[in-house]
Formats: C-alpha cells, structure tokens, sequence
C-alpha cells in the first residue's frame, strides 16, 4: 500500500481492521478508474460524422446539433406531434406520447410512455436522431440521460397563439419541409386575423373557464387559454390570479359572477361547480363545452379553439 | 376535577372563538351587518358547511387518535400509522372509479376500507402469545405501505383528467364540503365521543396492564373490537369527506395529555374539541392563505405538526 508516513487505522478509525481500509482503498481506486473510462468514453462520441450536420437555438436559446436532414424524430408531447404533423413532417416521426391521438395517424406511430413519464429506453430503441419536448423541466430529465446517444434534444416551447406559425415555421427547417410548414402557418395567421376582423360585443363578456367541476380547477394569468378567450372577444374573470391553473375558491367563483361558463369537456366537468349555480351564465344558459384538447394543447388547433370560443362568445343569451 | 372542568369550558369556548373567525374569513369579504344575496349564499351555502365539517374531521381523527393510542399504550399510534387511513382511502377510491357517484357509496367503501385494513393489521399482530403492540405497529406500517402501493397503482392507472381532483384530495381537502357530509361525519364524531368515552375507564385499566385490567373485570378482547370498530367508522367517514388529513390523530391528544394527564375519561372527549379547533384553525389558513386560490388543508396540519411533534418529543 501507499506509504503515507503513517498507517491510516492510526488516526483513531477505532475497529477500523487493516483489511477493510485495504478494500476501501481498492474501491476507490476502481471507482476513479471507472469513472475516468466513462469520461474518456463520452469524448470519443462528441465526435460523430460532422458533414451532414448544422446547429439551430432551440426555445432555450441552447445550439443544438441536427442532422442536414432529420428522419427520426419522437415527439414527447401532443401539442408537439400535432404541430410535426402540421408542418408536414408526420410520416418522420418514429415515436410519441400515449396522449397523441392526433391527427389519426398519430395513434399509430410507436408509443414511447407518456409526457410526464416517458420510457428513455423505448425512446432510445426506436433511435431517434431528434427529440422535441416541450418545457425545459422535460430537458432535465432527458439530457443527463441521452448523453452519449447520438439524439438531439430540442426544446419546443409553445407558449400561446403568437408562438404557433412562428414554430411551425421552425419545424419546417428543422424536416426541410419549408414549404408545406409555410402554408400551414400562413393558414393559421390568416384565421387568426379573421376572427379578429369580425364583429363583436361592444363588452367582452365575464368568461369563467371550468377545467374540473369539484375541484374548480380554472385558468390564472400564465395560462395561454387567457389570452386565447381575450382574442375571442371575452375576458376570463381569473384572468389575475398567478399561476397557470388554480385551484379557485368557491367563494370567489360565487362572487365573481361570470356571464359565460366554458367548460373543458371531460368526463369530470360536465356542469358548473355547484357554486355557480346562481351565476349570470347559469341563469342566462350561457354555458358551453369545449373539447378540452383543442384548448389546451398549444398547437395548430388553437385557430380551431379561437374560432369556436369566438363564435359561442358572440351568441346570444337563451334566456330562462 | 375542578381544574378538569375549566378546562372543558376554557376549550368549548375555544372551539366555539375558532368557529366564528372562521366563519367571519375567506376569500371574499362577507359583511354580516349588510347581508347582501351573494354574501348568504357565500356564508351558508359554501363557508359554514366548509368549517362544520373542518370540525367534525378534526375530532373524529383526534378521536380515533387518542383511544387507539390508549388501547396500544403506543404514543405513535395513530389512523395513519396502524393503515386504517390508508385502508379508507383505497375505499373511496374504488367507490370514485368503480361507482362514480352514487350517494353514500363513497363513507360506505371508506368505512369497509378502514374496517378491512383494522381487522387485516388486528390478525397480522395476534401472535400465540397474545398481541404485542410491536407487532401490531410493524403490522401497521406494513399494510399502510402496501396500501400506498395499491393505490398509486390505481392512481397510475386513472386517466390524468380524473386524477387531478384526487391528488388534491389524497392530501386532505375540506373544498368540497356538503351539508350532507357534514351531518354524517357530525353523526360519526357525536356516537363516536359518546362510545369512545364510554371505554374510557376501562382503557385506563388497560394503560396500566392487559393482565390487570383483566383482574379488574374489563373484557378485553371486547374493548379493542369496541375501539378498533369505532375508529374505523370515525376514520372511514372522514376520509371519505375530506381526503387524508394528517397528524391531526398524533398531535392533538399529546397535547392534550401534556395539558391534562393521561385519563383517559379526560383525554378522550376533550381530544376531540381539540381537534376540532385545530382543523378548523388550519383550514382558515388553507383557505385563506394565498386566496383566491386554496392549499389542500391536509398541508397545513402537516406543516404544523410535523414541528410540534418533534418538539414535544424533544421535551419529553
């Protein structure tokens, strides 16, 4: 063993034997070895064939390394698929979440887990050269672990309407499809703008968007569905509390008295809290189900969403 | 007895200063000197519902609390620790996934849980030699983890839109308070009181020994199925209106036994208007504290006894 000047079991390690100090040195040995092979391993694959590649800043403002032309991409989040099928690259995506149902073709694509939990050995089995997440909390998750894979990991963070054609746009760089992603977003500008060209209420009318009937889980200030009910011609009455989605007092939701209910259609909230029974939109039959994935999945169908929510805001009181 | 009777006024009065404030805060102001519509419907549609039921949780837990950790002569004994929470949870969860929302089905599933979960920990702990009550709380821990397995399992399983309602509600929350919840669990609280003080003397004999409370013409094995029942219907009724509130059943009769000795014909019902006044108390707080948005009240009492009960443990 090293010699050190004196013997480690000297320093007081009381009932420390002379042979487990041994064992302890050889571990830590093998353990720094280990690691250095690790290290050394990891130079070698930041070292792939470098021609065919190109660098894009992704939603993070990171430079991320992509292939000149993508073919595998997996896709962890339904806005996302969603948005590669919109921008003319769905037949490219060789994974995605349990939760893309859409467009149809979507369903049968291989699924790797959902959003939350996505199985990194499945993503890695169907080798992918590019995968898109949504928030940087996915990143985390995801870059420690793929290190060393030759898959990108490129951060797609939709955060509204605005963001939607801008993306689109994005995309079709990322899969050379630059001109189907054109149209797309062209498309999606143009129906944005129309439903702002049209008529509507001198008033917006007081919006409550019920996300879960018992609980009264709503939309606060960062939702993007707040500004989407804005441009619709309303204005959400939670529109100030912090946070994405609160939890709302019944008290306040009974006090805030909104005009129009939308409720998410889910099999949770198919009538207003209790809470609301008495409100304005309750007694005028102004409460309306909208299909809760077009709402909350920040991608191409939220031209769908404004369009429908500008249409409901624009309807009469029924009255009763 | 004097003193003792002070301090059942001290905290009835207590109860009662809890019970006000609590109904005078919330997250919209309610003037109760000009009453308008909105403001009665607020105050006795959605607030007063709200802190009865805060009340009879919170006795019903300290409650179930103080008489098992009589009966065990287990100072850590508690719903939580013994499973019988865990087993009332997995009850009214199969009630929500299996039968959605019929009436009752909900307390009745919850109860069945917590009555299953009782009787599986009860069997597990009786040995040849009687029953230990180290092996009855190591049976506990055991039948509440693998009941946390079970229902992160089902959980896992739930699709994501249903589940966000009952994440909340794992943690304890009085949102969705009812008249009808209230007078169930009021009904539970008040038999409860009235059974459990009932055992209070023969629990005092069995503090002190099974053999000689034996000797003193206590039944036994009568007493714990009379107790074991009894917490289960408290827990099964709680946990079924408002979820998991924790640490209410550990910290409340501690320091209530910190304040009056260990009788328990003392212990037990002012246990239970201790209870009340700290759920009640720690829902204002839920409610109130980042308002118009609300925290489960199951952190709050968390948040608070979590601390205390490390200090208590620390001083003694």
């Amino acid at each position: 063993m090293f010699d050190l000047g004196f013997r480690i079991w000297d320093l007081g390690l009381i009932g420390m034997k002379c042979r487990s100090v041994e064992w302890l040195m050889i571990f830590l040995v093998l353990t720094l070895a280990g690691s250095m092979l690790v290290a050394c391993d990891r130079q070698q694959a930041e070292i792939p064939a470098v021609a065919e590649m190109r660098t894009m800043k992704d939603d993070l403002g990171r430079d991320v390394r992509l292939p000149e032309k993508v073919t595998r991409a997996v896709s962890l989040a339904p806005s996302i698929t969603e948005m590669v099928f919109a921008a003319g690259a769905g037949d490219r995506l060789v994974g995605v979440t349990s939760y893309c149902d859409h467009p149809t073709a979507a369903k049968n694509i291989q699924k790797i887990g959902d959003t939350q939990s996505p199985n990194i050995e499945a993503i890695i089995a169907v080798r992918p050269e590019v995968i898109l997440v949504s928030t940087a909390s996915q990143l985390e998750a995801f870059a420690s672990a793929l290190e060393g894979q030759s898959a990108a990991v490129f951060v797609l963070d939709i955060r509204g309407l605005g963001d939607v054609a801008d993306r689109l746009r994005r995309l079709g760089q990322i899969f050379s499809s630059g001109e189907r992603a054109e149209l797309a977003a062209i498309e999606f500008e143009n129906r944005i703008a129309a439903v702002k060209r049209r008529p509507r209420a001198k008033r917006p009318a007081r919006v409550l968007l019920q996300i879960s009937e018992a609980d009264l889980f709503t939309i606060g200030r960062d939702s993007f569905i707040t500004e989407l009910i804005e441009r619709a011609g309303g204005m959400s009455v939670t529109a100030d509390i912090p946070g994405g989605y609160p939890k709302l007092s019944k008290e306040t939701a009974l006090a805030l008295d909104p005009e129009v209910i939308i409720l998410s259609d889910s099999p949770d909230n198919l009538k207003p809290n209790d809470a609301l029974r008495n409100s304005a939109a309750v007694r005028s039959g102004r409460v309306y189900r909208v299909n809760a994935d077009i709402l909350s999945r920040p991608g191409p169908r939220l031209a769908d969403a404004l369009e429908q929510l500008a249409a409901l805001l624009r309807q009469e009181p029924t009255g009763n | 007895m004097k003193r003792a009777n002070y301090i059942f006024l001290l905290l009835i009065a207590g109860l009662a200063a809890a019970l006000v404030a609590a109904m005078l805060l919330g997250s919209e102001r309610v003037s109760v000197f000009e009453m308008t519509e909105q403001g009665r419907a607020i105050l006795f549609d959605i607030r007063i519902p709200r802190v009865l039921l805060g009340a009879c949780v919170g006795a019903s837990l300290a409650l179930a609390g103080a008489s098992l950790q009589a009966l065990l002569r287990n100072p850590l004994a508690e719903p939580y620790l013994l499973g019988v929470s865990n087993g009332a949870a997995l009850g009214t969860l199969l009630a929500f996934v299996l039968l959605g929302d019929v009436a009752g089905a909900r307390p009745v599933m919850a109860f069945a849980g917590a009555a299953i979960a009782t009787f599986a920990v009860y069997q597990m702990a009786k040995s040849r030699a009687g029953m230990n009550v180290e092996r009855l709380v190591l049976s506990g821990v055991i039948i509440t983890t693998f009941l946390s397995s079970i229902i992160v399992l089902l959980t896992s399983l739930l699709d994501a839109a249903r589940l966000r309602g009952y994440t909340f509600w794992l943690l304890g929350d009085l949102s969705q308070a009812t008249y009808n919840g209230f007078y169930l669990t009021l009904a539970a609280a008040a038999a409860g009181t009235i059974v459990l003080s009932s055992q209070a003397r023969a629990l005092n004999l069995m503090m002190i020994g099974e053999r000689d409370a034996f000797d003193h013409g206590v039944e036994v094995g009568r007493v714990r199925i009379i107790i074991f029942g009894a917490a289960s219907v408290l827990v099964g009724t709680s946990v079924a209106a408002s979820g998991s509130v924790g640490y209410v059943g550990l910290i409340v009769p501690h320091i209530v036994r910190l304040v009056v000795g260990s009788d328990n014909r003392l212990v037990v019902p002012m246990s239970a208007i201790a209870g009340a006044i700290f759920v009640v108390l720690a829902d204002t707080v839920a409610r109130t504290a980042i308002a118009p948005r609300e925290l489960p009240v199951g952190a709050i009492t968390a948040l608070i006894g979590a601390p205390l009960f490390i200090f208590l443990l620390r001083r003694n």
